[in-house]
């Protein structure tokens, strides 16, 4: 797929680039106690890509927020080709040819692919003639390799990359000369990645500027010609990619080794918990059986739509099984109820955190009593002592700032936020707990806490079953890894006879073969 | 295992987050209502000397008792995610109606009442279940509303439906010199407030409206916190309904004409989010005060009645927009 852009890759980067596009020197800004950003220095030059790294909060966001003129810094200065410019407020920063593909994405599912490319763009007529906006839509589509797509699709039906790279389009129009890539493959499987990375690199041979904000870091290897890490609000010295390593990289945003990032593995017991014998549901295209012990985790892995992230959910009671047989110690299980299955001891963590992990406008205690407030209720009233205290105790457990326990969880990092939707279920004494990627868009110390609390967990006799897209953190966490590809599981072994290359080209050599 | 959890506590450590201060606007929200009152009621006393008399005052919380009933008894449907219903006047009708009716062939308060209640909660937790067995509840309500008031208008035939003999007018009587509606909507007002702040149900009441999606996750039931919140509001419907027939001994399919409009701006300017998951009867007990207070000054003023709606309805736009603002800018300093 990449092809195509590598025959006439580092035509520019190579060559004496005139100066930088973008300067950015000694740039402050503070939210009431916190130094969000602290003096922070960097350069972008034509037709680079600069990575963007650092852990939520080290503040990357806020960095992006000024450029895209969202926020005004409180001192410090932005130089726009060798002159000084003001980004704020986002007019500005869009007048000045900055353009920023968000997380979330803005384009209107209700409307098609063609009045989206329109929707905010100047200099197009308010008619919307639908053949003038389907022929300008063919065109622009092309550039983010979506040519195959009909501009009268509704947004709404196409696949997240699909919505990313239109996202991305939508900005071409503008002539955007300075893209900010936030995170934008934190929802994406690996092939989509691909897609997006392809543009990008593409884009920047056409000579614009991009700064790729993300928490993977393989991707930073294949796209990236620099590197820029922020700590705690401050620059470190950009450094060309080609001189630094995974580790190198993780040093320098840690400012430590990671060799502590996984917990140790407790060898776990024999006691069988739980027995699934031929599962098929939604998702799935074969049966699917595999066991879990008292203190195991068993890690699924595959991309989007393998059906790892199928066998968890309907062992959660979320989709209907169609047949099967599972065992939860001695008992029959009866699928298909949410609630059912809640009842038993299955706890649920899911993928989407802000769709359906937390309740983010309630504070803090509440969503983390939310799944046990009726043990800590009796007669149906609530007691306030017995429900700060077991949520100050999770609180305390997972490091999160017992004393703001009242705030509102939106008042909190996505890292925190995530320790808070896993910590929830805690307190409702699981016997089998179930989480689907984890630490997505989580920054490495929130990972490390989580995968040690899950190891806790485990200690107590808990056993895990973890889906994630993330064959680093399957390998470094699992005690036994299955892999699934489009709707079957294709092998099921203990973590010891994987490697991280072997499980890599498990996830991914199918493709090939199918 | 234990150097693995001495290596956690370090990232904790390191990774321990500091997170701004920020005034939460569930903690400011009750100050700015009674900044809002505060600030009408000197309005009042400094250009309407008749303001501050006991009989005023009696008159105001009157007029705030029957639309602060309704609306406390609303909030936990519009807390649940349910938005508000579009038949209060015809609900809190049918009550009436029915109260005087049963008054009139020759029924006992206590049974009469009783009754009312039963009938009233019969009729809202059907909504409850159509609504929680998902159709939109703007469009449910607005139907039951169409229907009462069509079977009521053809049992009644359009005329007015007498207490008879039997008539007490107890619903205008004073107990230590405050009128009974005032008593029961203050009971009310914190029987309902303890109900959704300190109790599992109240809790799942909000929760399911701040999030449906995470809340289901967590084996709490959108039909059960829905019909429970149509439960309650059904109290609410039928006790007013029960006062005001109870003080005239008399109602018609008419009664209660602009009790919806006056129910959702009591609770929207009391600060619930119509979103749901976010508010508290209390403070829309608190709106239906200020907009009785602003009201009656309206009254003492000579304004007309349309005057009064136009003034209603422009205090209920400046306070949303003004919480509104509130709740955007404290999402940006996040």
């Amino acid at each position: 797929m990449s092809d195509k852009n590598n025959t006439n890759k580092s035509s520019q980067i190579g060559g004496a680039t005139p100066g930088p596009r973008l300067t950015v020197r000694r740039l402050s800004k503070r939210y009431g106690n916190v130094q969000a950003l602290d003096e922070v220095d960097f350069e972008l030059y034509p037709g680079e890509v600069m990575a963007l790294l650092g852990e939520n909060g080290a503040g990357k966001s806020t960095l992006v927020k000024i450029l895209s003129g969202l926020v005004q810094p409180d001192s410090g200065a932005i130089e726009i080709g060798g002159r000084p410019a003001v980004l704020f407020p986002s007019t500005r920063s869009q007048a000045a040819g900055v353009a920023v593909v968000h997380q979330e994405y803005s384009s209107v599912p209700k409307l098609t692919v063609a009045e989206n490319l329109v929707l905010g763009q100047k200099g197009v007529s308010s008619l919307w003639l639908p053949r003038r906006l389907n022929t300008r839509a063919r065109k622009l589509l092309s550039t983010v390799g979506l040519e195959y797509l009909n501009p009268r699709t509704l947004v709404e039906q196409l696949s997240v990359a699909e919505m990313q790279l239109l996202e991305i389009a939508r900005l071409l129009v503008r002539d955007a000369q300075i893209l900010i890539f936030d995170e934008p493959t934190a929802a994406l499987a690996d092939r989509e990645i691909e897609r997006v990375l392809a543009v990008i690199k593409q884009l920047s041979d056409e000579g614009r500027s991009v700064i790729y904000v993300t928490h993977r870091l393989p991707e930073v290897f294949r796209v990236a010609d620099r590197v820029t890490v922020f700590r705690n609000g401050r620059s470190l010295p950009t450094k060309p990619t080609s001189e630094l390593d995974v580790d190198a990289v993780i040093t320098m945003m840690l400012g430590r080794d990671l060799g502590t990032m996984f917990p140790a593995r407790v060898a776990h017991h024999d006691e069988l918990l739980l027995d699934v014998d031929g599962l098929l549901a939604t998702g799935l295209s074969e049966p699917v059986s595999l066991s879990l012990h008292c203190g195991e985790i068993v890690g699924l892995t595959g991309q989007l739509g393998s059906g790892a992230s199928a066998v968890v959910q309907s062992l959660a009671g979320m989709l209907p099984l169609q047949s099967g047989r599972v065992l939860l110690g001695n008992d029959n299980l009866l699928l298909g109820s949410r609630a059912a299955a809640l009842k038993r001891g299955i706890a649920y963590c899911t993928a989407d955190r802000k769709k359906d992990g937390i309740f983010s406008g309630r504070p803090i205690r509440e969503n983390l009593s939310s799944p046990w407030v009726r043990s800590v209720a009796p007669n149906g009233f609530i007691s306030r002592r017995l429900e700060i205290e077991r949520s100050s105790e999770i609180g305390s457990r997972f490091a999160i700032d017992v004393k703001r326990l009242s705030a509102t969880v939106s008042t909190l990092s996505g890292g925190n936020q995530q320790k808070v939707a896993v910590g929830k279920w805690l307190g409702a004494q699981p016997r089998v707990m179930l989480l689907e990627e984890p630490t997505r868009g989580v920054d490495i110390g929130a990972r490390a806490e989580i995968y040690q609390r899950l190891r806790d967990l485990c200690a107590s006799g808990v056993g895990i079953i973890v889906a994630s897209s993330d064959t680093s953190e399957i390998l470094g966490l699992s005690d036994t890894i299955a892999t699934f590809y489009r709707g079957r599981m294709t092998s099921i072994k203990s973590h010891e006879d994987w490697t991280e290359d072997a499980l890599v080209r498990e996830v991914m050599h199918q493709e090939a073969a199918a | 295992m234990s150097q693995s959890s001495e290596e956690g506590k370090k990232f904790s450590s390191v990774f321990r987050e500091k997170i701004p201060v920020v005034g939460s606007l569930e903690v400011l929200m009750p100050y700015i209502i009674i900044g809002l009152a505060a600030v009408a009621i000197i309005v009042s006393v400094t250009i309407t000397p008749s303001f501050l008399t006991a009989d005023n005052i009696r008159a105001i919380l009157r007029n705030a008792s029957i639309v602060g009933i309704v609306a406390v008894a609303m909030t936990p449907v519009t807390l649940s995610g349910n938005f508000v219903s579009l038949a209060i006047s015809q609900s809190a009708m049918l009550a009436m109606v029915s109260y005087v009716a049963l008054l009139g062939a020759g029924w006992h308060q206590a049974p009469a009442i009783l009754i009312v209640i039963v009938g009233l909660i019969i009729v809202g937790v059907i909504q409850g279940f159509i609504v929680a067995a998902g159709l939109n509840p703007i469009i449910t309500t607005l139907a039951a509303g169409a229907i009462i008031f069509g079977v009521v208008s053809e049992m009644t035939g359009g005329w007015i439906v007498l207490a008879g003999e039997n008539f007490v007018a107890w619903g205008s009587s004073n107990v230590v010199g405050i009128p009974i509606q005032v008593l029961i909507f203050l009971v009310f007002t914190v029987l309902v407030t303890l109900l959704m702040s300190r109790t599992v149900i109240g809790r799942e009441t909000m929760l399911v409206g701040a999030n449906r999606a995470t809340a289901q996750i967590g084996g709490i039931s959108f039909t059960r916190v829905t019909v429970i919140a149509f439960v309650i509001f059904s109290v609410g419907l039928a006790i007013a309904g029960v006062l005001n027939g109870a003080a005239f001994g008399q109602a018609t399919a008419v009664s209660f004409p602009a009790l919806t409009i006056d129910v959702i701006a009591a609770l929207l300017v009391g600060g619930t989010a119509i979103q749901g998951g976010q508010g508290s009867p209390l403070r829309s007990a608190g709106g239906a005060l200020l907009i009785s207070v602003i009201s009656n000054m309206m009254v003492l003023n000579d304004f007309s009645s349309g005057g009064r709606l136009a003034v209603q309805g422009g205090v209920v736009v400046v306070v949303v927009v003004l919480l509104d603002q509130l709740r955007r800018r404290q999402v940006m300093r996040l």
